[in-house]
């Protein structure tokens, strides 16, 4: 979607939902609320040698139709380096509850693959400053390159809640316009040595990398496959997946998910995603992790033929918070924020991250973070960071 | 091959959706849920930072997010409700003696939703069993009524507790 019309579409939904707003503000039941969160970002580059100041909003509306049905919708409004203002329209869909434990969902809705993605990534969520590097950086910059960069995406979904004993049971499974060939957009730029390559991928997610270059260890180029969520598919199969969880609350919860979509134009080359989330809670820490291992398809050349054979990677990313304050009293609501990610066979790289987070309030926090990238074949990336992040 | 690994992932999937033999067992209460569910992903924010109106319309939202039920939904608006009365709250039920019954005080406002009493409760805040004893009195009546004064992040709500319940729980959590 072009800048004009993601503008265009924000005023529309931020005037319509204005209007609603005040048609009920005076009604003792509410059926709209505004809430959401934003942050303030400083933050320094090695490898790209800046410094700058960023900004993010990003409002959610929420409208309660009645008691079956819920709208939401989440904008995604911030600033890019020409001093364009950027939004993007993070999710917007209708809850149906079907029964008391099953919803089904419709629209442009996060995906629930994973945690992160539908849960996680909000600044005043996320503990880090960054997006974890097997998920890429959602509009920012980052130097490892992503195992499924995909946030949300346009369709339909499902959701399924059970108590088993002790345990709560969650069933999701989605069904997605999906992924499709970057190849295929009119607007790639191909750059070929090492340090552009690096560049590019801090300022410019979409761009196609000379194959020559993004390579298996094999020698055969790695397919370039786009996830931003569209309302058109290029081909007439449907991405799908969904998630299994087990959570004994409010202790532990540990999911498995699975997407798979073709992503050419013939819908015979397929990208699939195993994935395996984790989320630990205690009194004094959290620890949240990710395994991703991917698999994705490619016309290689065998024998003067084209055949299909697939690519895999695999990452991970482990995160530790700490309460220190919950230790030692004098330091109130600190935290002590340790990650470490990892990609591997293409596009190798090794990420450390330590950060310190105080809480203002149980919505607002001060983090700073100091991040350390470790590129196989690339420059490495190292970087500071101060953000102010809040819930509202 | 592929395409038929994928199919039986999918079967599987619909399978369990729609066979899942479900066991129930007792309804958490409001406190409990919270206690449960909201820290998975965030700190929990303070019931007073939005109307009873306006949870309901987020509490949807939260729903579908958190995989909660419609069930579990209700009894939460029910403990917010009780949790953000204002301060004119009905004092909870004076036994014969005419004294505050502590055990109706942790129960009315689902202290134990959050907090260990005796070994039973939640684990969000520390346990209350030691709580006078380490902190003392002042700290305890403090925290009561001011529930962030010594920690920004506190999830604790503000209760519209009364200082004979207050005073009852002191007696009820002070060493014997």
């Amino acid at each position: 979607m072009r800048t004009k019309e993601k503008i265009r579409l924000a005023t529309a939904l931020f005037g319509a939902l204005t209007v609603q707003s005040s048609l009920y503000a005076n009604e003792s039941n509410d059926r709209f609320v505004l809430v959401g969160y934003g942050d303030v970002k400083y933050e320094n580059t090695d490898v790209a040698n800046t410094s700058a100041f960023s900004a993010r909003f990003v409002p959610i509306f929420l409208f309660s139709l009645n008691d079956k049905m819920h709208v939401e919708a989440e904008l995604e409004v911030g600033l890019n380096e020409d001093g364009e203002t950027e939004t993007e329209l993070e999710y917007a869909d209708i809850h149906y509850f079907l029964n008391d434990n099953t919803t089904i969902t419709a629209g442009k809705f996060l995906l629930p693959f994973g945690q992160f993605s539908a849960n996680w990534h909000p600044s005043w969520i996320n503990r880090s400053i960054w997006t974890p590097g097997i998920y890429g950086a959602h509009g920012s910059s980052q130097a490892m390159d992503p195992m499924l960069p995909i946030l949300s995406d346009v369709g339909v979904a499902a959701q399924q809640v059970y108590q088993v004993g002790s345990a709560k049971v969650f069933f999701d499974v989605f069904m997605t316009n999906g992924p499709r060939s970057e190849a295929e957009h009119d607007e790639e730029e191909v750059v070929e040595d090492d340090h552009d390559i690096a560049f590019a991928r801090l300022f410019s997610p979409t761009t196609t990398l000379d194959p020559d270059v993004d390579e298996d260890e094999h020698g055969e180029a790695f397919p370039e496959v786009e996830f931003e969520a569209t309302s058109s598919d290029n081909n007439s199969n449907k991405a799908f997946g969904g998630r299994i969880a087990v959570a004994f609350l409010p202790s532990i919860e540990i999911g498995t998910s699975y997407y798979q979509g073709a992503y050419d134009e013939g819908g015979q080359l397929d990208i699939r995603a195993n994935g395996i989330d984790i989320n630990l809670i205690s009194t004094h820490a959290i620890l949240r992790g990710e395994y991703i291992r991917t698999e994705t398809d490619a016309f290689v050349e065998r024998d003067h033929e084209d055949v299909i054979d697939s690519f895999s990677r695999n990452g991970w990313f482990l995160q530790g918070t700490f309460f220190v304050g919950h230790l030692f009293e004098e330091l109130g609501s600190t935290e002590i924020v340790i990650e470490h990610a990892q990609t591997k066979k293409v596009e190798e790289a090794e990420r450390w991250m330590v950060g310190i987070n105080y809480w203002l309030d149980p919505r607002s926090v001060i983090k700073v973070g100091y991040e350390d990238t470790d590129v196989a074949d690339g420059p490495d990336d190292k970087r500071f960071a101060v953000q102010f992040s809040y819930g509202f | 091959m592929k395409h038929q690994s994928t199919i039986n992932i999918f079967v599987l999937f619909t399978s369990l959706f729609a066979s899942l033999h479900v066991h129930s067992s007792e309804p958490l209460s409001g406190a409990e849920l919270i206690n449960n569910n909201c820290a998975r992903c965030h700190n929990s924010r303070p019931i007073q930072e939005f109307s009873m109106s306006e949870w309901k319309v987020i509490m949807p939202h939260m729903r579908e997010k958190a995989h909660l039920t419609g069930t579990e939904v209700q009894a939460i608006l029910k403990f917010m409700e009780i949790a953000s009365t204002p301060v004119q709250a009905p004092k909870v039920l004076a036994s014969v003696n005419n004294t505050v019954e502590p055990r109706e005080v942790l129960t009315r406002y689902g202290c134990q939703g959050c907090h260990q009493v005796q070994g039973a409760g939640g684990t969000l805040g520390p346990s209350l069993d030691n709580i006078i004893s380490e902190k003392g009195i002042a700290f305890f009546e403090r925290k009561v009524k001011e529930p962030q004064f010594n920690n920004s992040a506190s999830a604790m709500p503000k209760m519209p507790i009364t200082d004979e319940e207050i005073a009852a729980l002191v007696v009820f959590l002070s060493p014997q």
